[in-house]
């Protein structure tokens, strides 16, 4: 196989496609195993699938990341046959926020903090688009937010742990050809770029 | 493979004390709030309303029948209509101390007050 | 190993947390459940040390009042009540129907009938419970009383016999209170020392509320949220009927629940009674009787029961209590 300049220019934006595809699979996968284990309280989760979000934004650009949140919890809320209950007003609640909070935080203090941090704020994000949701939708009243503070508690350690999976997968996948950013060239012997 | 606290950095840190230092206040705070009268209606089997009960409200519960509405004011909460056959709910005078209880049995509509404190009633149960 | 030191204080930290939410062990806990069933508000408080026992201890006597509600009301297609009252001779029945019958025909004699399990044809026509009861047709009325009484029902062991085909077995009147001690017995079989069942008013005092004797207040019957009086009281059954929970009017009439077997209609001669005793299904047949007898015949059929007090307002609004109520009474 030859390679030429169009495909060179073809590449990244097929890989992107690709891999965002996997990883949206991996996410719908990490949701829904997470789903079927028990919890303590129902919608309190470890939000594994936020690695690949975190991933998708570190990896690409926010944009990914969009794109990799809003269609897992799609896809999960219809593969769990949850579309449009509460539950799921809850999770696209918070993973609007949680997505909107990483990017702006990635983008303005991305040099000073690891996925880690990035994933902390994510997970209170995430924590606050929930019970705003729930305040809304649910119990409408203002004891609701009592639970705030206890919510938050545990979802920064979750953040801090799916931060740090987040980081050694990228570390590993950094390593690997397919996700290096720049000095894609065209090796006109093997036909390989 | 790397740690959590070696990957983490300085700005990591402080981002993570700070959130748990605002989740641990906001716990502390409620903590040492002052417990008040709360007003609590189930629809079935879920919390469907939850209000102070110095507050005054009037609410819609919805229940299989239809909406029975709840008023809570100074005389405390009590039912004003419901679509229910006998209307017994609405006999049931306002409820004002913890552990009252007023139901529209066929609307599958309970309303309990809560009390927080230990406040003095005057009655453990009422019977009627 | 270099994470092993951070990774340990974050997990104390955790635990720390967790410890801090769960409740010093030593305070007491009190468990307070309520279910719709029974046509009523069923209300369950249990205080103890472990919450978890308490929460069991409910649970499990939800189950039972659910289950034995099923077994005597007349609202099931399979109760006892309804095979009895669609058979032609009556029947074999549970041990625990039986049981109500034969503390339900103990009250009936003693009442003279006042107390009666066989009105199950004169509520169907009075039709309390439906959307639009109407008062029915005297004629109607007295073919729906022929033939009711104690007389008309014999318990031989596990099998009843019932005089007269169109006889209706309902145990209304008794039931619930039954039902309600064996939910005490649940209670005390999971070692709670400290609780009440409460179904609508009926209700059984479990040993003492964890500061103070158990406080009962009795509703006012004409003052919507108003208390007559308060009982203090430990380890007994206090049970309310009045004309004020399920009735009906029509022409200014209030038409109630409880009926006079004499006339086929509501009994006129109280508003509520109240009854103190040592078992709910005592309590909630003597109750009912004592409506239907007023408030000079009542106190009579109270004082053949020597561990029971009762206090009686009568239609023009008179309190009569018996002689033992004033031990109960708190004082205003």
């Amino acid at each position: 196989m030859t390679c030429s300049a169009a495909d060179l220019a073809n590449l990244p934006r097929a890989r992107r496609q690709v891999f965002l595809a996997m990883f949206i699979a991996l996410a719908v996968s990490l949701h829904i195993l997470e789903s079927l284990l028990p919890s303590p309280v129902p919608w309190l989760r470890l939000g594994l699938a936020n690695v690949m979000t975190l991933s998708a934004l570190y990896l690409y650009d926010g944009r990914a990341a969009w794109t990799v949140s809003l269609a897992r919890v799609g896809i999960g809320a219809l593969l769990l046959g949850r579309l449009f209950s509460p539950g799921f007003w809850l999770a696209l609640t918070g993973a609007i926020l949680a997505t909107s909070v990483m990017i702006i935080v990635h983008r303005t203090c991305g040099r000073h903090l690891s996925p880690i941090g990035v994933s902390a704020t994510g997970a209170a994000g995430h924590a606050l688009g929930q019970i705003l949701a729930a305040r809304l939708l649910i119990i409408q009243h203002e004891a609701i937010w009592q639970v705030a503070p206890l919510f938050l508690f545990f979802t920064v350690f979750s953040g801090v742990l799916t931060g740090w999976l987040a980081a050694v997968l990228l570390q590993r996948l950094r390593q690997h050809p397919a996700f290096q950013v720049a000095g894609e060239t065209c090796n006109e012997q093997t036909g390989k770029g | 493979m790397k740690t959590p606290w070696q990957v983490m950095t300085g700005g990591d840190w402080l981002v993570v004390l700070t959130l748990l230092g605002i989740a641990l206040a906001g716990i502390a705070w409620l903590a040492t709030a002052p417990a008040g009268t709360r007003v609590v209606a189930t629809c079935g089997h879920q919390t469907c309303f939850v209000a102070e009960l110095d507050q005054a409200h009037s609410v819609d519960l919805d229940g299989p029948l239809g909406k029975t509405h709840l008023v809570i004011d100074e005389k405390g909460a009590y039912v004003t209509s419901s679509p229910c056959p006998r209307k017994v709910c609405l006999s049931m005078g306002p409820a004002r101390y913890s552990g009252d209880l007023l139901a529209c049995v066929p609307n599958r509509i309970m309303v309990r007050i809560e009390n927080r404190s230990g406040e003095d009633v005057p009655y453990d149960l009422l019977s009627r | 190993m270099p994470w092993n030191r951070p990774l340990i204080i974050g997990i104390i930290v955790l635990l720390l947390a967790l410890g801090w939410l769960r409740t010093n062990s030593g305070e007491v806990k009190q468990v307070r459940r309520s279910q719709l069933m029974m046509g009523t508000i069923v209300e369950i408080v249990a205080s103890g040390q472990d919450a978890g026992q308490l929460e069991a201890a409910a649970d499990e006597a939800f189950a039972e009042m659910a289950r034995l509600d099923k077994l005597l009301s007349r609202h099931y297609q399979n109760s006892d009540v309804t095979r009895l009252s669609k058979s032609l001779k009556g029947g074999q029945i549970a041990p625990e129907t039986a049981a109500v019958i034969a503390l339900g025909l103990d009250v009936a004699r003693h009442s003279n009938g006042a107390f009666d399990m066989t009105l199950g044809r004169l509520k169907a026509l009075w039709g309390i419970d439906r959307e639009n009861p109407t008062v029915p047709e005297q004629a109607a009325i007295a073919e729906a009383i022929e033939g009711i009484g104690f007389q008309a029902l014999s318990l031989e062991g596990l099998n009843l016999v019932k005089q007269s085909p169109q006889l209706m077995v309902d145990l209304g009147g008794i039931a619930k209170g039954y039902i309600v001690d064996q939910a005490i017995v649940v209670l005390k079989k999971h070692g709670v020392t400290s609780g009440a069942v409460n179904a609508g008013g009926d209700m059984y005092l479990l040993g003492r509320h964890p500061e103070h004797p158990w406080r009962i207040g009795i509703q006012h019957p004409r003052k919507q949220g108003g208390i007559l009086t308060t009982v203090e009281v430990r380890d007994k059954a206090v049970v309310t009927s009045g004309d004020y929970e399920r009735f009906f009017e029509q022409d200014g009439q209030r038409y109630h629940h409880i009926f006079d077997p004499a006339t086929g209609s509501p009994a006129r001669g109280c508003q509520s009674v109240t009854v103190v005793t040592d078992n709910v299904a005592l309590g909630d047949a003597l109750a009912t009787a004592l409506f239907v007898l007023g408030p000079e015949k009542g106190l009579e059929l109270l004082a053949q029961y020597p561990g029971s007090a009762g206090l009686i307002v009568a239609a023009d609004g008179t309190l009569h209590p018996s002689q033992g109520w004033t031990d109960y009474q708190s004082s205003p």
